[in-house]
């Protein structure tokens, strides 16, 4: 009991996948994990490399620098490059860099307001203490000097672990600027099920259910079947697969016996059938809905008890 | 469809046929702004694009409501997601973000956080103080402060001719270039970085490094002194050693500001701390940066350039002045 009471008397905290835009309708654009940032910072990591190196080949092409001083000189044109690159890139492409628009991930304001320039230069500049810096350091780890090195080992994992332990995945420079790093959703509209055409030859409306028989499911299983006929619609030819057919056979008795619909389906109509009851659990449960009935699985009866 | 078809249909899929055009229309204004960019949408389209945005979040929050249909519920959650980047996305030119930063962000940061920067000039005066004396105590401390690589050969060792011929020496072996970029990534540079990247935890190795960083000079300055060249390695110094300084004293500052925020937060979370100390620390971190570049440059061509010592510390005070007449002066509002 004393468990219990904890726990529901934690306020829940918002997903962190749900940002609030001033609107005030709650959107969802799911973070965007360690790996992928990782596959992102280094494309640009070899973008800019490839640059610098590129000028570096010209100037001394050209005679402008001795051999003596070449790998200053090449630290210095990788650090003129990458420092502007990633601030100007996120500012003119609204928070991606070519190595975020190549993985499709994008930098997001933590509070739902607009990007602000100070946050991108903020987040870049931490960069350079929590990317290039530790970089560099691994690259000079030596044995000669444990103190030195064990003290960079201690930042570079350090750096590394703060992203993995923070909810939105946020590096320190993510922190100090209010941003976050987001997976750009693709909005792709499929058809409605219910507002298709029937097809030819096959008449819904000769099935009809009761009200009590549609008060067995929720919307989990309403989905699930939405699924399910989605997928048998982009099928080219009904009837071919054995298999397939066996399921839906199965399916169709399962929710026959459930609901306690008498009549036998025949074989041809089984799928007019699902897409009849389909479309009627969906009117049914969205009716309850708009009443304040909301039905998340079959479950819901024992759930309503327990709350109340 | 005729309207006899339209009252079969049930309530979330009327609701979705009756708005789908705009929905069609939102997404693809939402591509033309997303491949052309806000800024070359002509007016017509960006109009639409922020009012149809509006409409799509009020159908998304009614389907939430009403709907069963995943595909419509995804669908709308990833469109709106979508317009919602659009329309928020910054409309701030880099031109002028640039010269808000030069005329007025940086000088006022600078004097919002007047007390971290005395507090990181305090660490290294103390530094170099306690360098200073210690080396009149014993010369053999000067071999524990002075890395091996920064001394370039010079220690008490050396003869009185070596130092004044380091100090006054007019013949630059690399090209400008070269030089430049070796100076820029100097010793100083990176103590620079690494107070101000190291402040954030917890303040403490900010204000070692800046002592230690003094402990050196003091060292070095002390061990000039004794030979009788103490003016002349002012002169040296100053030119290149004004500016550089006061950037690792203002990056020091910086570093400071985001420990004390890491330590005392005050009646916010520790992120929002940070947040709020990040604000001016990062401006001061860019003044710092700026100055390093300046006193790089200085560094790379005037000191070969300059010999004399007077000139030398005129124009290492000279430029020092100008830094603190920026920020002094900068971004005040007339009255």
């Amino acid at each position: 009991m004393i468990f219990r009471r904890n726990k529901s008397g934690k306020p829940a905290r918002p997903s962190p996948n749900e940002l609030m835009p001033p609107e005030g309708v709650t959107l969802t654009l799911p973070v965007a994990g360690v790996g992928v940032r990782i596959a992102a910072q280094i494309t640009d990591i070899l973008l800019t490399g490839i640059a610098a190196g590129a000028l570096l080949l010209l100037l001394s092409v050209t005679g402008l620098i001795n051999p003596q001083s070449l790998f200053v000189i090449a630290i210095l044109l990788f650090f003129l490059i990458r420092v502007p690159y990633y601030i100007c890139a996120e500012l003119a492409w609204n928070g991606q860099t070519l190595g975020k628009r190549i993985m499709k991930i994008k930098v997001v304001s933590h509070d739902g307001r607009s990007l602000s320039a100070h946050a991108l230069v903020l987040r870049n500049l931490m960069k350079e203490a929590e990317v290039f810096l530790p970089g560099t350091l691994l690259l000079t780890l030596d044995a000669a000097s444990p103190v030195s090195s064990l003290l960079s080992l201690g930042w570079v994992i350090i750096c590394l672990a703060i992203p993995c332990f923070d909810r939105y995945r946020r590096r320190l420079g993510d922190m100090m600027a209010g941003t976050h790093v987001i997976h750009l959703p693709v909005p792709v509209l499929l058809a409605d099920l219910a507002s298709e055409p029937q097809r030819a030859g096959v008449n819904q409306s000769k099935f009809v259910f009761l009200s009590y028989q549609l008060d067995h499911y929720g919307a989990f299983e309403l989905q699930t079947l939405e699924g399910l006929l989605r997928n048998e619609s982009q099928r080219p030819q009904a009837g071919q697969d054995d298999r397939r057919d066996a399921t839906i056979e199965v399916i169709v008795e399962k929710i026959r016996n459930k609901i306690g619909y008498a009549d036998p389906v025949p074989t041809e109509d089984r799928l007019a059938f699902l897409r009849a009851f389909y479309n009627a659990q969906r009117k049914h449960l969205e009716q309850r809905q708009l009443f304040g009935d909301r039905r998340e699985n079959k479950h819901y009866a024992e759930n309503g008890e327990e709350n109340s | 469809m005729s309207a006899e078809t339209d009252q079969d249909l049930i309530r979330s899929a009327r609701f979705r046929q009756e708005r789908e055009a705009d929905w069609r229309r939102l997404e693809t204004l939402v591509q033309a702004a997303e491949s052309r960019g806000l800024q070359r949408m002509d007016f017509a389209e960006s109009r639409d694009l922020a009012s149809l945005y509006r409409q799509a979040t009020t159908s998304l929050a009614i389907a939430r409501e009403i709907s069963l249909d995943k595909a419509l519920l995804g669908y709308l959650e990833a469109l709106t997601a979508r317009a919602y980047l659009c329309v928020y996305a910054p409309q701030e030119g880099l031109g002028g973000l640039i010269q808000r930063f030069l005329t007025t962000g940086a000088p006022q940061a600078m004097r919002r956080s007047w007390l971290y920067i005395l507090l990181g000039i305090l660490c290294m005066g103390l530094g170099a103080l306690t360098g200073y004396l210690l080396y009149f105590e014993s010369p053999d401390w000067y071999y524990v402060f002075m890395p091996d690589a920064l001394g370039g050969g010079r220690g008490p060792d050396s003869t009185t001719e070596d130092l004044r011929s380091v100090i006054y020496d007019a013949d630059p072996q690399a090209s400008g270039l070269g030089v430049f970029a070796t100076y820029l990534f100097s010793h100083n540079t990176r103590i620079a970085i690494f107070v101000f990247g190291l402040g954030v935890f917890a303040c403490a190795p900010a204000i070692l490094l800046t002592y230690y960083n003094g402990l050196i000079m003091g060292a070095f300055f002390a061990l000039h002194v004794e030979r009788g060249l103490g003016l002349d390695l002012l002169g040296w110094l100053s030119i290149h050693g004004v500016t550089e300084l006061s950037a690792i004293c203002i990056a020091c500052g910086g570093g400071l500001k985001l420990g004390a925020a890491v330590l005392f937060p005050g009646e916010r979370s520790r992120v929002d701390a940070l947040r709020l100390a990040g604000r001016d620390a990062v401006k001061l971190a860019l003044v710092a940066a700026i100055m390093l570049f300046a006193a790089a440059l200085l560094e790379g061509f005037g000191r070969q350039l300059v010999q004399d010592r007077t000139t030398r510390l005129a124009i290492g005070w000279g430029v020092g002045a100008l830094w603190l007449a920026w920020f002094a002066f900068g971004g005040r509002r007339r009255q």
